[in-house]
């Protein structure tokens, strides 16, 4: 493993901690969205009697986004220190190989052959469990597009159930399109993250 | 990496430093090394940047699994930055360094070594041959911090007291003490915070047997300049920059 190699990782690592964050800002906004909706089509009675069961789908599709994330969030934090132990093991091989030309005639210098094996392959294993958990990541994050691609569905049928609400037409359309744009901040959102992972697995 | 043995006896003792590939801008330091007949202590095994020379430095007198101890006067970079590098080399190895710095040490990568706690009072390193004191120098310069003192080999570990800012390649002995001075003097004023904490420890140095005060950084002392040394300093006053 090269330290540049290490580095994009580490960047890949951390951008995924920060794009995760922000789906699960949104993924609050959308249940704030719900609770709202619901408030509304409450006022609305029967003028929004479709829009009723809307919001409970809105709100369901946002916790199972919160649950996914959490989840992810694990994971990514294991990969984190996948990476921190990968680093350290890549720079004691490099260090290790360097005392290894500075210790040539030294009476003991046989006696690092061992560590620096044992090193060697730590390392190894290490890397090979980042790729494992960077394939299970990925499938994690294609979960979370699940409800993301929902979530338009129901902004539509949302949209639908507006019209037909009389005075309420505009809060319940906001409600439609604040949905909606979540959905594709989140869609847009795990699609980095997935670049991200992409890109480690490329660089193999 | 100079390599000095400083006492030969039933083990040996032997100091190293001035190594001449060291980065410029880093600052230049001592380590110590205690050799007994299976084990190895190394006291302040120095900075990240000097792992490589150093532990090849080390190959010439222990082998890698008889290093067995490992001993931070205090937290500084320079001391104990390559404790990640020890750690993934050495497979029995302890780390002797203070209770109140082991979750900032731990930093460094400590999953491997053993980490002993030192409480405030100090202790001892047993090397099943002999046994070193592990002396309180609190705030001298860190707020927690230790020296090592061997009896038998009359040897104090001094950490950064005694410590000089010299050219690279200086002596490893102090050869004019009067001269010396001017070299120690900036650097225990500015980097010692306490006249009240350099009053508790000289104190409790006079009363040992101490044939070489052997700091981590500069030149060593030995004889009659030990003596001078302590009453330099007791003289001297330290914190000055407030």
């Amino acid at each position: 493993m090269q330290v540049n190699q290490t580095k994009s990782q580490f960047v890949a690592v951390a951008s995924i901690a920060a794009e995760l964050s922000a789906v699960m800002e949104v993924a609050k906004e959308i249940s704030l969205a719900a609770a709202n909706a619901k408030a509304i089509a409450f006022r609305a009675g029967e003028k929004a009697k479709g829009f009723q069961p809307i919001t409970d789908f809105i709100n369901e599709l946002a916790k199972d986004t919160i649950e996914l994330v959490n989840n992810i969030n694990e994971y990514a934090f294991h990969l984190y220190r996948l990476t921190v132990n990968e680093q350290r093991m890549t720079e004691a091989c490099r260090r290790f190989e360097k005392v290894g030309q500075l210790a040539v005639g030294a009476r003991y210098a046989d006696s690092l052959a061992t560590p620096l094996q044992e090193v060697r392959l730590r390392t190894q294993i290490c890397h090979r469990e980042f790729i494992i958990q960077v394939s299970e990541l990925l499938i994690k994050l294609a979960d979370v597009m699940h409800p993301a691609r929902a979530a338009r569905v129901i902004a539509a049928n949302s949209r639908i159930e507006a019209s037909q609400a009389g005075e309420y037409l505009q809060s319940l359309q906001a409600v439609a399109e604040s949905v909606d744009n979540a959905a594709q901040i989140i869609n847009d959102k795990v699609h980095k993250c997935r670049s991200a992972l992409t890109i480690i697995n490329v660089a193999e | 990496m100079r390599m000095t043995k400083i006492y030969e006896g039933a083990y040996q003792w032997i100091m190293f430093g001035r190594d001449v590939h060291k980065p410029e801008k880093i600052i230049d330091t001592n380590q110590y090394m205690v050799r007994t007949a299976n084990r190895c202590l190394l006291i302040d095994p120095g900075g990240i940047e000097l792992f490589a020379p150093m532990l090849a430095a080390v190959l010439h007198h222990a082998p890698v699994e008889e290093i067995t101890d490992l001993f931070a006067s205090h937290q500084d970079p320079d001391i104990i930055s390559s404790l990640g590098l020890w750690d993934q080399a050495l497979p029995n190895a302890k780390l002797h360094a203070a209770t109140l710095w082991e979750g900032f040490l731990r930093h460094f990568g400590c999953e491997t070594i053993e980490y002993v706690p030192i409480p405030d009072h100090g202790g001892v390193i047993n090397l099943g041959t002999t046994e070193l004191q592990i002396v309180p120098a609190h705030y001298l310069h860190a707020s927690a911090n230790f020296h090592i003192y061997d009896p038998h080999a009359k040897i104090l570990m001094s950490g950064d007291v005694g410590a000089a800012l010299e050219a690279p390649g200086t002596p490893v002995f102090v050869d004019n003490f009067d001269m010396h001075v001017e070299k120690m003097r900036f650097f225990h004023q500015r980097w010692m915070p306490s006249n009240q904490a350099k009053r508790a420890w000289i104190d409790r140095v006079r009363k040992l047997d101490i044939d070489i005060l052997a700091p981590q950084h500069g030149r060593m002392f030995k004889g009659d300049d030990v003596k001078r040394f302590l009453d330099w300093f007791e003289a001297l006053q330290v914190g000055i920059a407030v």
